[in-house]
């Protein structure tokens, strides 16, 4: 064997072991991507079936977000719909609706897309739109289902990435998200619904905001405001069909 | 195979990564909140040190030592890098609690100080035993943090509620300090605690 | 501008690196004995903070992240390295930690005797690679967030190992029970100094 602390045995030494461990990590990577993938797939399924009040778990969801959800659609902000997805087939447009994100979308102005997933259950239909915004220090997303009537809130669901345990992080405790159900959404084509402080002023259109998190509980009502006044358009087109 | 035995036991209480050898810390608090994370977690670090122990073993004649920090660092990275794929594959809500604390396994002391203490002068299997020795080391007071805080703090286990209703009514609350940081460096501080007052050879003069 | 003060003191005092992610743990535990030494280590922690994390902010923006390659050509678009991170973020710091040393070992010897013994241990030190980890996980929007947050997480860490540091120099005139002295006691103090600093959370500016 040629000698251990030579320069060239070192070199060759480190460039053997790089080599093999790139491709180790190249072929796992490569290989499990997909099961990462459906992972990323099914938490966003089934946080679309808790907002729209479907009970579900992880083995579950892929199946119900097949029956109940029966159509995908993206909108713009005129109200037109950019892209369809149906029956398992893009039908319009280009990007599935279900892979919109939509945080990169708020801030292509009048670019962007919204997505809306409807659901069909019981003979009813259910509009489920995300949202996004900020809370206190980080980003704060959820979704909305509403009610055939495209005013009244059927469920909604809230997650965070950085607000504070015990306080902001309460909205994603089920009691806060629940008091939104029953809720009306827009007045006069703007978003009334919001989260308030103390006493309420208009109890159809307002929720309480979380104890001792100020912040936060502005964060959602703004968000609810910029993510819901983008399809005002497109409920009106629906309503007039 | 009494020797065998010996590298598994000893770790466990005499010479606990945790509680006796001072590594690995950085890593194993964090993800204590919860039973589940802090079990995955610690199969996780057994693992990487086993597996790297072995490779490292087997190598141990080719590796040029000047630059042995380095192989051991990418041997180190690339089973953690694997692991959290597998994880992220596999049981992606643990690996979403778990979220930059795997990574930090490469920074982990205990794998790289059993690189450089054990792998580096053994054969491969008594160094397997050795890391899945050391791994069940630093599982037991992991499995034992995630078990009381889990239990006090959210009044669950594994996920499931433990705590009877009867209790909340009798006016029980969940102590929600458990799930803090702060509380899980004062359970290591009791913990070790009474890990030294049984074994009196341990204390610090 | 506002966005980049809020994160500098977030991660001061509310994210601190020690107290809410247990990062560091063990040099902040092996080098807190006296004032002087503690405040050494934490000055190289910030300097080395502040030059990896930026750089690694700068390979993961243009290399690793899904479609980052799409500056050499549009066909890379869709190339996803993340899975290197790890292995590529611990070898950047192991050879910043190295470059510094020989750096400052250059241009101030006086520094280099004050810092010296403490840049190789930083090497290890899991603040410096959870810090990447973190730059990572949490998407900063500009190189000025990055610094911001790798300066506040730096200036954190040494705020805790120094306050430790101060606390244990007294602690030694104390009667501490046998059992406890040295490792446990150490672990019931950052206890109660992350207990201290919960009272941060919650603040903005």
């Amino acid at each position: 064997m040629a000698n251990k602390e030579s320069n060239s045995y070192i070199f060759m030494y480190s460039t053997i072991l790089v080599v093999v461990a790139a491709a180790v990590l190249a072929v796992a990577a490569v290989g499990l991507k997909p099961f990462q993938k459906k992972n990323q797939e099914i938490e966003k399924m089934q946080q679309l079936l808790t907002s729209a009040g479907i009970e579900n778990d992880v083995k579950n969801a892929e199946e119900l977000y097949k029956n109940c959800f029966v159509k995908e659609l993206a909108v713009n902000k005129k109200g037109e719909v950019v892209s369809v997805y149906e029956n398992g087939q893009q039908t319009e447009g280009e990007v599935r609706p279900f892979n919109i994100e939509l945080s990169k979308e708020l801030a292509k102005g009048e670019q962007a897309q919204f997505p809306i997933f409807v659901c069909k259950q019981e003979g009813k239909t259910i509009y489920v739109v995300p949202v996004h915004g900020k809370g206190l220090y980080d980003a704060i997303w959820g979704n909305i289902a509403i009610e055939e009537d495209l005013n009244t809130v059927a469920g909604a669901l809230f997650d965070h990435k950085g607000e504070t345990p015990g306080l902001g992080a309460e909205i994603t405790n089920p009691n806060f998200p629940a008091q939104f159900k029953g809720k009306q959404i827009f007045e006069n084509d703007e978003v009334k619904l919001a989260v308030v402080k103390g006493k309420k002023t208009a109890e159809n259109f307002q929720v309480d905001a979380v104890t001792g998190a100020t912040n936060t509980s502005n964060g959602v009502s703004n968000m609810l405001k910029d993510c819901l006044s983008n399809y005002v358009e497109y409920f009106k087109t629906l309503k007039t069909e | 195979m009494a020797n065998m035995l010996k590298l598994i036991k000893n770790p466990l209480s005499k010479e606990n990564p945790i509680a006796v050898q001072v590594l690995g810390i950085c890593s194993a608090l964090a993800v204590t909140t919860q039973l589940k994370p802090a079990v995955v977690m610690s199969l996780s670090v057994m693992v990487v040190v086993a597996l790297s122990n072995v490779i490292v073993s087997l190598l141990r004649n080719t590796i040029p030592s000047r630059i042995r920090i380095i192989v051991q660092l990418v041997i180190v990275s690339m089973m953690v890098i694997l692991v959290d794929q597998f994880l992220k594959a596999f049981v992606y809500d643990v690996s979403k609690q778990l979220s930059v604390f795997v990574g930090l396994i490469i920074t982990n002391c205990i794998v790289m100080g059993r690189l450089e203490a054990f792998a580096l002068s053994h054969k491969p299997l008594p160094s397997f035993f050795d890391g899945i020795g050391n791994g069940l080391g630093y599982a037991v007071i992991l499995i034992i943090l995630g078990f009381v805080r889990e239990l006090f703090g959210q009044g669950s286990l594994w996920g499931y509620k433990i705590m009877p209703e009867s209790f909340f009514d009798a006016g029980y609350v969940n102590n929600g300090l458990m799930t803090m940081p702060a509380m899980a460096l004062i359970l290591v501080g009791v913990i070790i605690w009474i890990h030294r007052s049984r074994n009196e050879d341990l204390c610090e003069k | 501008m506002q966005e980049i003060i809020n994160i500098f003191v977030k991660s001061i005092f509310i994210d601190n690196m020690v107290f809410a992610f247990f990062l560091g743990m063990c040099s902040y535990l092996a080098v807190s004995k006296t004032v002087k030494t503690s405040m050494g280590l934490g000055l190289a922690v910030v300097f080395v903070l502040l030059i990896t994390v930026p750089i690694n902010y700068l390979i993961n923006e243009f290399i690793l992240k899904e479609g980052a390659l799409a500056w050499l050509s549009p066909s890379l678009a869709s190339v996803d390295l993340s899975f290197l991170s790890f292995i590529l973020f611990i070898a950047v710091i192991a050879a910043i930690v190295q470059l510094v040393e020989m750096f400052v070992e250059k241009v101030s010897p006086t520094l280099y005797s004050q810092l010296g013994i403490f840049l190789p241990l930083i090497a290890v030190n899991c603040a410096i690679m959870g810090a990447s980890l973190f730059m990572q996980q949490r998407d900063y929007a500009n190189i000025g967030e990055v610094l911001s947050f790798s300066l506040g997480s730096g200036i954190g860490w040494l705020l805790a190992i120094v306050g430790l540091a101060a606390i244990r120099e007294r602690i030694r005139y104390a009667h501490v029970p046998a059992p406890l002295k040295g490792l446990g006691i150490t672990f019931i103090i950052t206890g109660l100094m992350a207990i201290a600093f919960m009272s941060f959370i919650g603040i903005k500016l």
